[in-house]
């Protein structure tokens, strides 16, 4: 009886909401009228058309819906949407030009202190920033295709900027063209998921001081320096692809200064490095594919406790590399097509232990113009040699257990 | 005459090699010797000289002094930082005005911005709620 009182007045409250219609064939004509004449609850619709009416600030909890991707001009000036409200729903817009490079970081949609704020299925189009969350809890920002024409030597914001915020959802977006893709600063208990983000300035996604994440099936393809996770702990990366990132200081993954974290099942190829690891601590790196890259896993000498296993390291130029002699970190049971030992038992696992790191990676980190001489004769002697007796290279760098069929990930 | 003018050449590059200019950072391509991460904003950039002609650069001044702090056994020769408000240019520090503040969003959280002149410094000091800082001031934030 209660719960059917509750029902009835839900019911009452949903029959009140109005919904306001935009468009130059209808009564209200801009959208700050229907905005002044919006309560909380209603829906604001607006058809098809180009709006340039400056700033646009939201402060009531109402759905803001777009039919047919009306597109709202910033004519880069102003900041085109701002949301002062919770529950705000943003949904179908084609929101373009926004203010440039100015000190208050003008974005096409921002969100300032609210939660459960949704933004889904809008088009941004070269915008200073894309979307940004500040202070926000419980957002979902899910299936918009947000594109900036950043070059280099010039000022360019996030695609998705995200600060001090907790529990958002980043579903299925678009990014590309800006300076970082999606960028998390303090931003705790969150959830990136099959997001594609290609070809940005710098890095593909940026996490700085963000515990307790994870991004899962992402594809970060081409940016300028790959994918970035430092100063965090705790952070899941799972069914990731990173590919295509070359550059001097460009990795496919750069972990610095992370702790106690998980990376599970992603696949790096045709990098300069897989993974860049420094300062970093109890770390697993389980059934990954390192696949044609310059260095499969470079992993300086200031990373303790990290395991690496199960993995497969196929073609790359350098599996691992190291610049220091102390090892910390083990590595078992991982598929290395440079492995030339045998199995008499055939049980899958090769009876000689395996050396990952190469005579050559230790000279090259020191002394990187040697490279020249890569290939050589004298060069693959000294491999081989080393292989056998290692003297530069530490003896306890090892995988005893190495496998002798690829692993099928 | 000619050797003249060939020696003068000679003597000018040599000069020009241990040069006490910074080098131009190259937005978005250099990185930060200190936390790694590509250089990409041209308002907190900062760059230091090794008295042996090496440079570093770096993304956030709270970045180079940490760095400068935590290697001492090169001797520096000078430090360089971006002014807040032109477009990726450097300045020297002694004669860089600084002010700090949460307000000011750096790369790597240093949050601090120079400038060039006491009045700039001054104004956005006021703008912003800022602490303003001197170079020593900034040097001694770091342990």
């Amino acid at each position: 009886m209660k719960n059917l009182v509750y029902i009835l007045y839900f019911i009452c409250l949903i029959s009140n909401a109005k919904t306001i219609t935009v468009g130059k064939s209808y009564p209200v004509k801009t959208i700050k009228q229907a905005l002044t004449l919006a309560n909380d609850g209603d829906t604001v619709l607006v058809t098809t058309g180009i709006y340039k009416e400056g700033n646009i600030l939201i402060h009531k909890k109402i759905a803001f819906l777009g039919k047919n991707f009306p597109t709202l001009d910033g004519q880069n000036k102003f900041e085109v949407l701002s949301v002062a409200a919770d529950s705000v729903v943003i949904k179908g817009f084609k929101i373009i030009n926004s203010g440039h490079a100015a000190l208050d970081d003008p974005c096409g949609i921002k969100v300032y202190d609210r939660s459960f704020v949704r933004i889904e299925n809008n088009i941004l189009d070269n915008n200073f920033f894309g979307i940004y969350l500040q202070n926000s809890k419980n957002g979902v920002v899910k299936n918009n295709t947000i594109k900036a024409y950043g070059k280099q030597e010039q000022l360019i914001g996030n695609g998705i900027h995200c600060w001090k915020s907790d529990n958002l959802q980043i579903i299925g977006n678009k990014i590309s063209g800006h300076r970082d893709g999606i960028y998390f600063e303090f931003v705790t208990q969150s959830v990136i998921w099959r997001n594609i983000s290609n070809y940005n300035i710098r890095y593909g996604l940026h996490f700085m001081f963000s515990n307790d994440d994870s991004y899962i099936t992402n594809v970060f393809k081409g940016n300028g320096a790959g994918v970035a996770v430092m100063f965090t702990k705790n952070v899941k990366m799972f069914n990731n692809y990173f590919e295509e990132n070359w550059g001097d200081s460009a990795y496919g993954l750069l972990l610095k200064e992370i702790a106690d974290s998980y990376i599970f099942n992603n696949h790096f190829k045709r990098n300069t490095s897989g993974i860049y690891m420094e300062g970093t601590s109890r770390i697993k790196v389980e059934k990954n594919v390192f696949e044609a890259n310059g260095w499969g896993m470079k992993i300086q000498a200031s990373c303790m406790e990290n395991e690496v296993v199960h993995n497969n390291y196929i073609g790359n130029t350098f599996d691992i590399s190291t610049n220091g002699s102390l090892v910390l970190n083990t590595f078992n049971s991982n598929y290395w097509d440079k492995y030339e030992g045998y199995d008499l038992n055939k049980d899958g696992i090769g009876d000689v232990p395996y050396h990952p790191l190469s005579l050559f990676a230790v000279l090259t980190e020191s002394n990187p113009s040697s490279m020249l001489l890569y290939r050589s004769f004298m060069i693959t002697l000294l491999d081989k040699s080393e292989k056998v007796l290692p003297s530069i290279t530490p003896d306890n760098f090892v995988d005893n257990t190495p496998l002798m069929k690829q692993l099928r990930l | 005459m000619r050797t003249f003018a060939l020696s003068l050449i000679t003597l000018l590059t040599l000069i020009s090699c241990g040069s006490n200019e910074p080098k131009p950072i190259k937005l978005n391509i250099d990185s930060c010797d200190f936390c790694k991460m590509t250089i990409a904003n041209g308002k907190f950039g900062a760059e230091l000289i090794t008295q042996k002609g090496r440079y570093y650069k770096f993304d956030d001044l709270a970045c180079m002094v940490q760095f400068a702090k935590s290697n001492t056994v090169v001797p520096y020769q000078s430090f360089f930082v971006n002014d807040y408000l032109k477009d990726n240019t450097l300045i020297s520090v002694e004669s860089a005005f600084f002010i700090k503040s949460d307000k000011i969003n750096s790369p790597m959280r240093g949050n601090m911005a120079a400038f060039s002149t006491a009045a700039q410094q001054g104004e956005y000091a006021k703008k912003l709620g800022a602490q303003t800082l001197t170079w020593s001031e900034v040097y001694n934030t770091y342990p």
